[in-house]
This record gives C-alpha cells, sequence and structure tokens, in this order.
C-alpha cells in the first residue's frame, strides 16, 4: 500500500479540501451500507490511501484522513482546533487550573453556533452512541428534513466547516497566528511571507507534516492545495521549501486553486501591479518545490462549458469549490487502486499508477512540461458503441488563461474515467475504456501519448453537496433530453456521477506561463518598473527576480520547443 | 493628495482625531496586557468560538490569540511580537511601556505641546536610557563554568510570572541542569522489535532504506510481468543490501550478546527493511526530526551517516538504555544513559492539552531567558528596580543638560519607565501611590531597591535573586520610543473598511 498525505493551505483550498473528504466519507459510508447500491461495496479503491488508523487517548479507535489543513486564526468556525474526535468541554468555569495559583479571567469569545446541518450530524451521532435510548439529546433531530439541512447550507455556508461531515485527527487542524486579517487584507505574497516570520509557525506544521509521514510505511507522495489568491502562496510555498528539502524521494502534486473572487481587482493601477506580480512570484516559487502543478480556477465557471450541467453560482465558495474537489478526486482515483499485479485484468479497476508515475508520464519527456492542465467532464456523457466524437470534446478545462482551441502534436494525456454509463447503464470498466480509445482514434488532433484509467464506481453525492445539477441531470448522473421537474437538483435528486478527468501536459497552457513572466519583466525587472520595490518589500531583491525571470523563460522556451520525444506513442 | 485617489470611500481623518485614535488604542491595548505582569498577575482563560480553551499569562501567546481590529494596535502588537521572537520575552513590558508613553504626551499634547518636541526629548532619555543601563547591569561572568546560581535566578524569575511558585522552583533547577537523556516522539514500528533495551549502540543515519522507484509501478513502462518483477527484484535488492550492511556492523559490535543495536533514521524504512532490521534484533526508528538527529549526535556520540557504505564502529553513538512508551497513539522511545549529556529533552506531563501547552510556553521562556544570559553575560536588577533608578537619573542628572522643551519629552518618558513597578504594585492589590514614593525615596537615599510584591516594602532584588535579562531590556528601551515617536508623528489616517469605524 502506498500512502498519500494531503495538505490544504488557505481557505478555498480548505472549500475544496471539505467537498473533497465529504466524497471519501461518502464512499466509506455507502460500503458500509446495507441498502447502498452494490457499486460501492467492492471498488478496489484502497481507502487505506487517504486515511489513517489510529486510537484517541481514551482508547476509541478512529479512521481520520492524513491530512493537514492550514487556515488563518477563527477560520474553522464551529469546530475545534483539536479536531472533532477531542470531547468538546461544556463548562469552562468548572475547569480547574493547575498550575497558576493567582487570579483567573476568562475570556470568551462568541460561540460559532452549529448550523442546522452540524447539529443534525451531532444528534446522529449521539444517537448511534446512546443506541435511541436517550431520547433527550435526540429529540430536535427528528425535525430537521433533509430538505431542511440542504437549505440551510444553500444559503448560509460562512465556513469551510460549516458543511463538512468528516472527522478530523487532532494534529490536522492548523490555525495561522498573527494574521489579524481583519484590517489588512491577506491578498498578496508579501504579507503572507510577512507572518510566517512570527513565531514558529513553520517549525509547528512540518512537526505535524512528520508525524503523518512517519506513520507512512511507503509514502508515494502528498497532494497538496494551495488558495493562491494572496498571502497563502507565500506559506505554501515556505512548507513546499522544506518539503522539498526533507523528503526529497516523495513527489508533491499541487493544485493551485483560486476563487472567482480572487479575479476581481482593484481599480487602481497599484492594486493591479500589486496582483500580476503576485501571480508571477507565486507561480514562480510553487512551481519550483513541486514536480507537478495543476493550475485551477476559472473566472467564473458560470460561463464556462460545465454550465450546460451545472448551476453554479460564481460568488459561491461553496458551489465552486464543489466542482473543483470532485475534479481533485478523479484525479486521485488511480493513485489508489488496489494492486493487482501489471497485466491482471480487474473487473472494478484499470490503469492504476502512483503521483510518481503520473509525474514521470506527464513531465518525463523532452519537454518537461511540469505545468499541467486539469479538464472536467461532470457528469460524463453516456458513451455508446459508436465512434464516440463527441466525448472527449465535452472534458471543460478548469485551469484558467489557456488556448481554447490550440493544438499540440506533442502532447501527453491522462484521462481517468470513473462510473461511465452506456444508455443509463452503468458499463464495466473494460467496454468504457475502450469506448474512450474509440473517441481517440477517431478525434482528428489525436495527442501524441495517452493514458487510460477506468474505475466502476461514480463520484458519489453526499447530502451536503451543492444543488447545483441542472434539469436534464438524473438519479445516476445520466443526461436526459426531456426536463426533469426541480430547476436546481442536489444530493436528493441524484445519487452518483459518472466522471472524467484529464491531466494534459500541454503547450496549450502558454499563455498564462507567458503572462507571468511578461508581468515579472514589466513591473519588476525592467528599469524604473513600478513594482521593483514592491517587490524589495516583499524580500526578494533584484537578484532573486532575475532568476525568477529566467526560470519561467526557460519554461516558456520549452513548450516552444517541439523537438520530437524519443519514447513510444501511442496510448497503451 | 494621490494617495486619496486610491479609494474614494475611504474616510481621511484630521491630524488631531488622528492622533488620539493612535493614542486610545495604545491604552486600550495596554489595559488588555497590563494584568499579566509580574508574579502576581492575572492567567487568562480563553475560550474561543469553537470551545477550544487556551491558558497564557504570557503577553505574546495573548496577543496572537486576539481578533485586533485596529491598525494603530496591529502596529504596537507586531512590535511587541517581534520583541518575543528575538529576545523571548518582553511583549507584555513593550505593550504597557508603549501605552504609557503615549499616555504621558497625550497630558502635554492636550496643553498644547507639538508631538515633534515630546518625539525629539523620547530620543534624548532613549539614548541615556541606554548607557545608564550599561553601567546598571550586573556582570556575570559565563566562560566554561556558568554561574549555575545566577542561572537559576534568572530561570526563576522568569517561570514565576508565568507558573506558581512551587512550580517555577521545580522547573528552574530542571531548566539549569542538563537531564541525561532524550525522547523521541515515535517509536518502533515492527510489532516484533525489543520495546526495552540496554547497552545500546546507536546509528544516527540518513538513508533511505525504502523501496521506492515510482517508474517501476507504473505498468505502462513495461511491456511484460516478467520484465517488471525482474526490474521490482532488483531495486529491492539494492534496498536489502543497505540493510544488510547495517546488520553486519551490529554484528560485529554485538557479539557479546550484552549489548544492543538502535538504528536512528532521518528518512523512510519501509516494512521489508523492518522486518530484517528486527529478524537481527535491531530496533529501528524512522523519520527521525532533523533536529532530534543532531541532539542525537551532541548526546550519544558517533556521527550521522548518509550512507552505509564503509560503516564502521566510530560511527556508532552509545546510550546505557533505549525504551518504549505508548500512551493511546502516542509513541515515545526514551534514550537515556548517554554520553555526553550535552542535550536534554523536557517531558512535560498535565492533566490536560491547555495546562500543558501553557507550562511547555512557561519553559520556553524560562530556557531563553537563561540562554540570553550566558549569551549578554549580564543580567539586570529585576522587580522595578532598574525602572525607577532610571526614571531618577533622567529627571536627576540628564534633563538639566537639555535646553528648553525637550525637558518635557525627557520626564514623559521617565514617569512612564514607572508602569513597571507601578503595574507590579498594581496586579497585587497595593497601592501604586504609596509604593512608588516609598521606592523613589529609597532611590534618592542611594538604596537599589525594587518592589516585594507581597508586602510592597522595598527589597533588595539582588538580595532576594530576582533577575531580568539584559538584552530583553535594551530592545524594549530601543524600540518602545521609535514606534511611539511613529504614533504621535501621524498626520493623517486613512481609514477604509468596515472594521475601522470612529472610536467613541
Amino acid at each position: 500500500m502506498k500512502e498519500l498525505v494531503t495538505v490544504q493551505v488557505g481557505e478555498f483550498a480548505n472549500y475544496i479540501g471539505s467537498h473533497y473528504w465529504n466524497f471519501q466519507d461518502e464512499l466509506l459510508g455507502m460500503a458500509e451500507d446495507p441498502q447502498g447500491d452494490p457499486v460501492y461495496k467492492t471498488t478496489s479503491l484502497d481507502m487505506d490511501v487517504l486515511y489513517r488508523n489510529g486510537e484517541t487517548s481514551q482508547g476509541i479507535l478512529t479512521y481520520c484522513p492524513r491530512l493537514i489543513s492550514i487556515g488563518y486564526k477563527g477560520s474553522l468556525g464551529s469546530l475545534s482546533c483539536s479536531g472533532s474526535l477531542s470531547p468538546r468541554l461544556s463548562n469552562p468555569e468548572s475547569l480547574e487550573i493547575v498550575s497558576w495559583a493567582g487570579n483567573v479571567i476568562q475570556r470568551t469569545a462568541e460561540l460559532h453556533e452549529k448550523n442546522l446541518f452540524l447539529q443534525s450530524l451531532c444528534g446522529e451521532e449521539s444517537a448511534n452512541r446512546t443506541n435511541g435510548a436517550d431520547q433527550e439529546s435526540g429529540l430536535p433531530q427528528m425535525q430537521i428534513s433533509d430538505k431542511d439541512r440542504i437549505e440551510c447550507l444553500e444559503n448560509g455556508v460562512q465556513y469551510w466547516t460549516d458543511f463538512s461531515k468528516v472527522q478530523y485527527h487532532p494534529r490536522s487542524m492548523y490555525e495561522l497566528h498573527g494574521l489579524w486579517t481583519d484590517c489588512e487584507k491577506f491578498d498578496n505574497y508579501g504579507i503572507g511571507e510577512d507572518t510566517l516570520s512570527i513565531s514558529l509557525q513553520s517549525e509547528e506544521m512540518n512537526e505535524r507534516l512528520r508525524f503523518f509521514i512517519e506513520e507512512c510505511d511507503c509514502i508515494q507522495g502528498i497532494q497538496f492545495i494551495v488558495d493562491d489568491s494572496g498571502g497563502f502562496s507565500a506559506i505554501a510555498a515556505s512548507f513546499l521549501e522544506d518539503i522539498a528539502d526533507d523528503y526529497s524521494n516523495t513527489p508533491v502534486l499541487l493544485y493551485s486553486a483560486r476563487s472567482p473572487a480572487s479575479y476581481t481587482h482593484g481599480k487602481s493601477s497599484k492594486e493591479s501591479v500589486s496582483r500580476a506580480l503576485h501571480d508571477a512570484v507565486s507561480f514562480s516559487r510553487l512551481s519550483s518545490f513541486c514536480k507537478l502543478m495543476i493550475p485551477l480556477g476559472l473566472p467564473s465557471l458560470s460561463r464556462s462549458n460545465l454550465s450546460s450541467t451545472l448551476f453554479v453560482e460564481d460568488q459561491k465558495l461553496f458551489h465552486c469549490s464543489a466542482i473543483y474537489a470532485a475534479s481533485v478526486h478523479s484525479v486521485s482515483i488511480p493513485f489508489r487502486m488496489e494492486s493487482q499485479g501489471v497485466t491482471a485484468e480487474s473487473a472494478y479497476i484499470s490503469g492504476a499508477t502512483d503521483v510518481g508515475g503520473m509525474v514521470q508520464m506527464l513531465t518525463g519527456h523532452a519537454r518537461q512540461n511540469m505545468i499541467t492542465i486539469l479538464d472536467l467532464a461532470m457528469p460524463f456523457p453516456s458513451l455508446t458503441g459508436e465512434n464516440n466524437q463527441s466525448i472527449l470534446p465535452t472534458l471543460c478545462s478548469l485551469t484558467p488563461e489557456i488556448e481554447e482551441n490550440g493544438y499540440d502534436l506533442h502532447s501527453i494525456e491522462s484521462l481517468i474515467v470513473h462510473g461511465a454509463l452506456s444508455g443509463g447503464r452503468r458499463i464495466s470498466v473494460s467496454e468504457a475504456k475502450q469506448y474512450v480509445h474509440t473517441a481517440y482514434q477517431n478525434t482528428i488532433l489525436r495527442p501524441m501519448f495517452c493514458h487510460i484509467s477506468a474505475a466502476l464506481c461514480p463520484l458519489p453525492i453526499p447530502l451536503p453537496f451543492p444543488s447545483i445539477f441542472n434539469d436534464r441531470v438524473g438519479r445516476k448522473g445520466e443526461l436526459s433530453d426531456t426536463r426533469l421537474g426541480e430547476e436546481r437538483r442536489g444530493s436528493l435528486e441524484v445519487d452518483s456521477v459518472p466522471m472524467a478527468a484529464r491531466l494534459r501536459s500541454s503547450s496549450a497552457v502558454k499563455p498564462l506561463v507567458e503572462r507571468r513572466l511578461g508581468s515579472l519583466r514589466r513591473y519588476g525587472l525592467e528599469r524604473g518598473s513600478l513594482g521593483a520595490e514592491l517587490l524589495r518589500s516583499w524580500g526578494f531583491g533584484r537578484e532573486e527576480v532575475e532568476e525568477m525571470g529566467e526560470s519561467l523563460a526557460k519554461m516558456v522556451m520549452l513548450l516552444y520547443s517541439n523537438t520530437y520525444a524519443s519514447s513510444q506513442s501511442d496510448s497503451d | 493628495m494621490s494617495l486619496r485617489v486610491l479609494n474614494p470611500n475611504a474616510e481621511v481623518l484630521n491630524k488631531s482625531a488622528a492622533l488620539h485614535m493612535n493614542i486610545n488604542a495604545a491604552k486600550g491595548l495596554q489595559d488588555v496586557l497590563k494584568t499579566n505582569l509580574g508574579p502576581k498577575g492575572t492567567i487568562k482563560m480563553l475560550v474561543g468560538g469553537a470551545g477550544d480553551i487556551k491558558l497564557t499569562k504570557d503577553g505574546n501567546t495573548l496577543l496572537k490569540e486576539m481578533q485586533i481590529q485596529n491598525p494603530t494596535a496591529v502596529m504596537i502588537a507586531r512590535t511587541a511580537v517581534a520583541q518575543d521572537d528575538s529576545s523571548g520575552d518582553g511583549t507584555t513590558s513593550t505593550v504597557i511601556f508603549i501605552g504609557e508613553l503615549m499616555k504621558q504626551s497625550e497630558r502635554y499634547i492636550d496643553e498644547g505641546m507639538h508631538p515633534r518636541v515630546l518625539v525629539d526629548g523620547f530620543d534624548i532619555a532613549k539614548r541615556a536610557t541606554l548607557e545608564f543601563l550599561e553601567n546598571f547591569k550586573t556582570h556575570v561572568v559565563m566562560g566554561e563554568t556558568p554561574d549555575k546560581e545566577i542561572l537559576k535566578m534568572v530561570g526563576r524569575t522568569a517561570l514565576r510570572t508565568k507558573l506558581y511558585e512551587g512550580l517555577a522552583d521545580q522547573l528552574s533547577d530542571i531548566v539549569v541542569n542538563a537531564i541525561e537523556g532524550l525522547v523521541l516522539d515515535h517509536g518502533s514500528r515492527h510489532p516484533d522489535t525489543k520495546r526495552r533495551a540496554e547497552n545500546c549502540y546507536i546509528l544516527t543515519c540518513n538513508v533511505s532504506l525504502e523501496y521506492e522507484k515510482s517508474e517501476v509501478n507504473a505498468g505502462f513502462f513495461y511491456s511484460t510481468a516478467e520484465q517488471r518483477e525482474t526490474m521490482v527484484t532488483a531495486e529491492r535488492r539494492q534496498v536489502d543490501e543497505k540493510v544488510q550492511q547495517i546488520i553486519e556492523l551490529k554484528n560485529k559490535v554485538c557479539s557479546d550478546n550484552e549489548s544492543n543495536f538502535v538504528v536512528i533514521n532521518q528518512k523512510g524504512i519501509d516494512p521489508p527493511s523492518l522486518d530484517l532490521l528486527a529478524r537481527a534484533g535491531i530496533i529501528a526508528l524512522r523519520r527521525a526530526k532533523r533536529r532530534n538527529m543532531e541532539r542525537l549526535v551532541l548526546a550519544c556520540g558517533g556521527e550521522a551517516v548518509n550512507s552505509v557504505d564503509n560503516l564502521t564502529p566510530d560511527c556508532l553513538g552509545w546510550a546505557g538504555l533505549v525504551y518504549e512508551h505508548v500512551l493511546g497513539e502516542e509513541k515515545y522511545t526514551f534514550v537515556e544513559n548517554v554520553k555526553n549529556p550535552h542535550s536534554c529533552t523536557i517531558l512535560i506531563k498535565g492533566p490536560n492539552d491547555h495546562t500543558i501547552a501553557q507550562i511547555k510556553d512557561a519553559i520556553r521562556d524560562g530556557l531563553r531567558s537563561i540562554k540570553n544570559t550566558l549569551e549578554d553575560e549580564a543580567v539586570v536588577l529585576g522587580a522595578g528596580a532598574f525602572e525607577v533608578a532610571a526614571r531618577q537619573h533622567l529627571i536627576n542628572n540628564v534633563k538639566k543638560t537639555v535646553q528648553g522643551r525637550a525637558q518635557v519629552g525627557i520626564e514623559a518618558f521617565a514617569d512612564a519607565l514607572l508602569v513597571v513597578p507601578k503595574t507590579l504594585a498594581e496586579n497585587s492589590g497595593l497601592d501604586t501611590q504609596d509604593v512608588i514614593i516609598s521606592l523613589k525615596n529609597e532611590h534618592e537615599n542611594g538604596n537599589i531597591v525594587g518592589l516585594n510584591h507581597h508586602t510592597g516594602e522595598p527589597i533588595d532584588p539582588q538580595m532576594e535573586g530576582i533577575f531580568d535579562n539584559y538584552s530583553v531590556k535594551r530592545q524594549i528601551i530601543n524600540s518602545v520610543p521609535v514606534i511611539a515617536s511613529q504614533l504621535l508623528l501621524v498626520d493623517e489616517v486613512i481609514r477604509a473598511g468596515r472594521n475601522m469605524r470612529k472610536p467613541s
């Protein structure tokens, strides 16, 4: 078994993570549910890759995500920073203070009330624990309908913890101190650098990571999600630098994610220069400490191709993050396929690879491009025995600022399809693979190399998933030609969806890299440029900025190079 | 003004309103923190929005837990936290000194004095106080055999402000005397490993004992299963060979059956390797902290090796006893009776997490105060003695050397220094006026005294063993007037955002 450790840094990353772990929790729950869909009973997807077995100090066995979540103080809402497992003190006044004999002042922050959804989760738990005998605590949850719970999330998610149904380990949540964000916007790389210099915060972060890595028998990699809209980029970069140092053989798969809100620039030129330089510096730093970088986050999902099946409200983090979480989930499927030996065919999975293998495949060719595009089809449309020509174009890029229609002869792709349907019927892994294969055969613009992974298990839709499916999406995620009642459909109307996600190493990513190089040159390097002073205040000397410029320029150059890769092409 | 174009909605405060906003913010922060000061201060129990509990008597911790919304307060907080980061203490003193300096200034400004004049006085007073500190400090010679008594007293002074006396005194012994051993916060990962071993050779290494070539696992690089199998076996063999080299060394040094062998590796060790090592009777720990690697070598001797080629017995360290202790899912490995007890771990036991966290913070402060003393080779008499003496020097000697109104700034600075003994008295429930008068009188008569927080009487800090860090004091005197001056010389404040409403 090869373990994955997950790191989430920053608000949007934690939103994505929250949905991501809800999917995993749902898979775990469905596997145990006697009435559940048999497709979840045997998935051949190994949860131990993402989860760890443990024990609380009271001796209760636990199964928690192997996760470190970093956010600023106060961003956990009603979740305790020591996670959901440690008992909550009901009455702090009764607490005896043994280390101090003098006076005591108690300062109590305003209590974050648990919302209806979280309350009903607690109710369920205590009901389970007392076996339903204790009606006193079990009473209120009886009246809460699923509809109410969903509604309360649609209307009022304030924190990423508001819709999380997962139990976290006491070492998973780390709150950054000394941000005092209320009066200063935490919106650029420099501010993040300042924060890290306070106290021993990075040491504590490293310590926690080590806790999770030490217990791994053979770690395959780290999946790292960073909110790239501001100061968290600097915190992530510094963390990644330590990781690259301490675990040099462990590949890091980095998702740098941006919420639609981060695209609303300030009007002044000063703000836009700061924004442009943040993007450039953050991109340069983050990419230098990981093996594969996947920029995520369109300015608007509601205006993307996904809007033909999804109804996303861009201003809601709760909505957008669900899409990105689904894509991260799909990408992580091949990493946890149970080992079958290479040639053994399984009815449930096919095309397993680990993080290292994925990185090697996408970046190991002549061009060595490590900036990868992520495309998603959600739900993945029905496959047929026909030529499936219309299938591949449904994949919509979640990576911003790329060439939409560019064709790259040398692109390398890894496509993951799971839970695929054909005419409303779930099809076998080998069928799905075959259909996707023909789709590739029949497309005119074929990539140089394509790896296909498939799994039988679709994406389960947990209760706290937002109601973002439109009225064409059916219960199993099949697309209907007629309208299906409810205009916005959520977890009550849709149980699961077939998914396809594709990682694409292609020169189509050129505009994204070039824009950052351009900003760095224009605002940071040119004589008398507007941002040189700003970069200095962020702690970057002229030489460092020049180095960043050089490495970005090299990246761009490689994307233009058309040297033919020596390795064999075509799919497996 | 070009700045105003920035945000048309921002509110611009004029000079006087801006100044008063700054003064109020400084005073506000002072009020929050001043009850922390000294051995009679008040401990804070912070209950977070999700019911988390934090216990602290440390200004630094308190500031970091606070939601600070006022930009001036944030600026002061940053300065104070930076003070703690560099010298390990003095956050509370910094904040209350800034607050007091602003309070003193307010009096004069309300009488029509220009802030510039005060600031000039601060500057003179600051330089004079630093000079005075140089003469006032007590030299202690450290060198090869440091004076443990002095160190213990400094440590105790710091600890008694954070923990009750009995516990503080117990810990001051501990922080001064190195304990012979280390505790690592992890254990071996193999069920058949010994949990306790005596006479242990310790191999400290940074060598990957994991089979980790990822390409091999990615099926598409191989056309046949046999091809893959061959590759896997070859890779595996390389790891096994490394393990074998360690086992050979073990067999060489542990031939007598009396001694044991422990491998502590900074990199990973996979289950097959753990298995081989366990079968050879070797205790193996993986993913040790980098910092612990350095400590291990310091404590046990030997050297940290980066490769298992050419291992010799000289690389090995030694410990009399190694044993594992399990608490729930937490494992600890104790490495005791070591060769060179230069390095140690302090294991804190407590009834709950927040008590442990508080004791840990306190010990950190105690250790920092001792480190500072070793580096400074000097200490400063505590219990407010320095502040009273420095004030007297400023009023009696320095003020006269200055012409005109800058004198006022010096006076304000001198009076602000008294905030330390005043607050100590206040926190002890004493009458501040009485205390200050009696302290001043003693100093006028040439007696360097501080405050006995039990009785309010003057005491000799030298006799009582109350010493503060020289570097902490120096840094406070250096940074506080700078910040206060910046806050006083503000021209206007541009406010934006909903959190910065007018002070009520």
